[in-house]
């Protein structure tokens, strides 16, 4: 037997645990900022560059691709080297991996807060950042399949097969959402519109919480979880269905993002069936985790790692039956729009990926150091304040949640809306908001406990930037396996590319079955004569909505309930959105939904309003817009802008941009400008306010004019 | 609308039953090849983890 001595690389797994601190702190304080200013709108200290429109998007990438993605590659860099018993693949692309990364991240916290954002939620960073983002994971890709290629074990363990469904799904994902038309460097619009915008943002969405907050830490979890615990899985056979299970109907529960909004029906109960269908593997996970501990439990009351996992795990099963629950129309009705969604993802956040992250930086460091933790005790105290964090921060946002929906639903005995205002129903809820930034601030106090254990754990250690190893070269033939014996399974695992291509068939037929119809519906979308192009005064007030992140707090999607429709006005058709690049329905409500705000109040009075929301409306929480009072629109870019959404489908005339436009435009701003005289306000014509109004004042009016449509109302 | 969609497909009422067929087949093969799966496999494949040829002084008493 040729037995080789070669090296693991703990360097690259170093850098990637210290990144994964640096950005979870970052990222939870960003969060925290945010959630302040739900309370305390104020907070943002009127500047426009931390307004929670703006960081809200900065927190939840953050966390997503910065903390939870450096976690991610720290665990599969040093899993994966030992289970294929190899060195990785190349250096070097470890290396442009690790700083690729960070710089991508650091492009992202430059480029949300000066309000370049695409507006699709998880995906908002605009298309250079998006072209890097493919770039560094091909590079990841390569570096996890050549290490596979030139492993010294034989078998591919399960964790190696989350990890190459991870690569490969995430890329698919990316790619097809990312498809925009730049605009000038900073700005694109969706190639898709409307309900089609939002089915593809929407599969996007659901998948990148299923393939980059799940799946790779499913294959974690496999591999941490049975070494912490020094004992194997408790089941095989049951992670190998866990595998399959889940990366084949994952990928079709995306709709259930969009339940009784303008998506047609078959795509939304497609979506709902395969939520519940997605318990079984979950739930088989979870088990499979747990199980493992048995007869182990003793060790769980003296070590903090497994401490973490097992919160992590039960964070995992309560997370996902939580999630199909809320896909069952019924309950969806109720809990859409509520902050009951932001419960949920943080149940899988903070205890899901927040735990797990922490347990393998327990694990790892004491490891790479070679030494002992520096403080256990610690540690312990993590645990538990992260834990009560956890509980305070989740069980105040269920309670806002539900009263929300409860609130936004309740009829009075005469069968008027019990609170027609929608204030009436926030304002209910700003105490829970308070307690949730607490329990958001103890979290992040565990977090920094944690910084500090492992910085002193490293001081007391010596590093080690390599660890020597030994084993036997792979023998091209398997002398145990008898000629002709060989099962398919082996076949399939022994062959790491085949593997692949099944895997991505796999996550394929789901997404093929979404979109193949998504593009006959597009022949079929009804069309509302009455349904125009946004003027240009009106792009470019759209592009200031999007930029200042308003689809965070304000969703644009009646559903057909008499408690929305007498509340917002005509429910949503589909043909009202076929210019809408991209689609800005939201997903939350923090304030009304503003599918029928044209004409709902007077031009004044939104000037009024984003100057100071409390002169309109005492008790808002809505932040001051002071700024767009006195900043100059983008004239310049109006041409780019116009010609882009032309070559997406819009139809203005070829020529328009230069100078009919502009001369559209002007007429539009000086007709705003006087309704706004008629309220006593004095404006320019050339300021950011005037767009914003001319597009809020468009919002929902086209329908109105419509012969063939009958009013609710 | 969803019918308007749904009929003009052509030969649609066949994709419903394919569908099943996928997943039918899918869930038996999957469930057939783990029972399939010999034990000193799996027991190859559970000890993976485990099996560390690095030995760092703080692994077995680290967590303690």
């Amino acid at each position: 037997m040729n037995v080789e001595t070669f090296k693991y690389d703990n360097r690259i797994v170093r850098a990637f645990a210290i990144a994964t601190v640096i950005w979870g702190i970052v990222g939870m304080l960003v969060g925290l900022l945010a959630a302040v200013q739900l309370f305390y709108p104020d907070a943002n200290l009127n500047f426009q560059f931390i307004t929670f429109g703006r960081i809200r998007p900065l927190h939840t990438n953050a966390v997503i691709f910065a903390f939870v993605g450096n976690g991610m590659f720290m665990g599969i860099y040093y899993s994966l080297q030992r289970l294929c018993k190899a060195r990785l693949f190349s250096d070097f692309i470890s290396w442009f991996h690790f700083w690729g990364w960070q710089s991508i991240i650091v492009a992202a916290a430059a480029t949300l807060p000066l309000g370049y954002t695409t507006s699709k939620e998880y995906a908002e960073l605009e298309w250079p950042i998006k072209i890097a983002i493919a770039v560094v994971w091909v590079a990841f890709t390569v570096n996890l399949i050549g290490t596979i290629l030139k492993r010294r074990e034989k078998h591919m363990y399960v964790a190696i097969w989350f990890y190459l469904a991870t690569a490969l799904t995430v890329a698919v994902l990316h790619v097809t959402n990312s498809m925009t038309m730049p605009a000038g460097w900073f700005k694109s619009y969706s190639m898709y519109a409307g309900v089609q915008d939002a089915l593809v943002q929407w599969w996007y969405g659901h998948n990148a919480v299923a393939f980059f907050l799940t799946t790779p830490y499913l294959g974690l979890m496999y591999y941490f979880l049975p070494k912490a615990a020094n004992r194997p899985i408790f089941s095989y056979r049951l992670s190998i269905i866990h595998f399959w299970g889940l990366i084949f109907i994952y990928i079709w529960a995306g709709p259930h993002h969009l339940l009784y909004t303008a998506l047609p029906d078959w795509a939304q109960s497609l979506g709902m069936v395969f939520s519940l269908m997605l318990i079984a593997p979950s739930w088989g996970g979870m088990l499979n985790g747990l199980l493992t501990l048995r007869g182990a439990w003793d060790k769980v009351r003296q070590d903090p790692v497994l401490k973490f996992m097992v919160v992590a795990v039960t964070a995992y099963g309560m997370a996902t039956l939580e999630g199909p629950v809320m896909a069952i129309k019924t309950v969806n009705s109720l809990s859409h729009y509520t902050d009951w969604t932001i419960a949920h993802a943080h149940s899988g956040a903070l205890g899901w990926n927040g735990f797990l992250t922490f347990s393998m930086l327990y694990f790892l460091f004491p490891r790479l150091y070679k030494t002992q933790l520096w403080s256990t005790k610690l540690a312990n105290y993590h645990f538990w304040i992260g834990l009560l964090g956890m509980m305070f921060y989740i069980i105040p946002i269920y309670v806002a949640g539900i009263t929300e929906g409860l609130m936004w639903k309740q009829f009075n005995k005469d069968g008027f809306l019990q609170y027609p205002n929608f204030l009436e129903t926030i304002v209910q809820v700003v105490p829970m908001f308070r307690l949730r930034a607490i329990g958001g601030s103890l979290y992040i106090i565990g977090v920094f406990m944690m910084a500090y254990n492992l910085y002193r754990t490293a001081k007391a250690g010596e590093f080690e930037p390599d660890t020597e190893v030994q084993a036997p070269a792979l023998e091209k033939t398997s002398s145990a396996v008898p000629h002709g014996k060989l099962s398919w399974h082996r076949m399939l695992e022994g062959k790491p590319i085949f593997f692949t291509v099944l895997a991505v068939v796999a996550i394929l037929i789901g997404g093929i079955v979404e979109i193949i119809p998504m593009y006959l519906v597009k022949e079929n979308v009804p069309t509302i004569a009455s349904v125009h192009p946004y003027t240009p005064l009106e792009v470019l007030g759209r592009d200031i909505y999007i930029r200042e992140g308003c689809l965070g707090c304000h969703s644009q999607m009646i559903r057909p309930f008499r408690s929305e429709t007498e509340r917002y006005g005509e429910y949503s058709k589909a043909g009202e959105f076929v210019y809408d690049h991209p689609f800005l329905w939201g997903s939350e409500r923090k304030g009304p939904d503003l599918a029928r705000e044209g004409g709902k109040y007077p031009a004044a009075w939104h000037y009024n309003h984003m100057d100071d929301p409390r002169s309109t409306s005492p008790g808002s929480i809505m932040p001051r817009y002071s700024w767009l009072l006195t900043q100059k629109m983008e004239m310049d870019s109006l041409p780019w802008r116009l010609s882009a959404l032309r070559r997406v489908g819009v139809p203005y005339p070829a020529g328009y941009e230069n100078g009919p436009a502009q001369k559209d435009l002007r007429a539009q701003a000086e007709k705003i400008v006087a309704d706004l005289k008629l309220g006593a306000v004095n404006a320019e014509p050339d300021k950011d306010i005037i767009a914003l109004i001319a597009y809020l004042q468009r919002l929902g009016t086209d329908i109105k004019n419509a012969p063939v449509t009958t009013a609710a109302k | 609308m969803e019918q308007k969609v749904i009929c003009g497909i052509e030969g649609v009422g066949i994709y419903g039953v394919i569908s099943i067929l996928i997943f039918f087949v899918f869930f038996t093969g999957a469930f057939l090849w783990v029972l399939s799966l010999k034990k000193n496999y799996l027991e190859h494949m559970e000890d993976l983890p485990l099996d560390d040829s690095e030995k760092p002084a703080a692994d077995k008493n680290q967590s303690a």
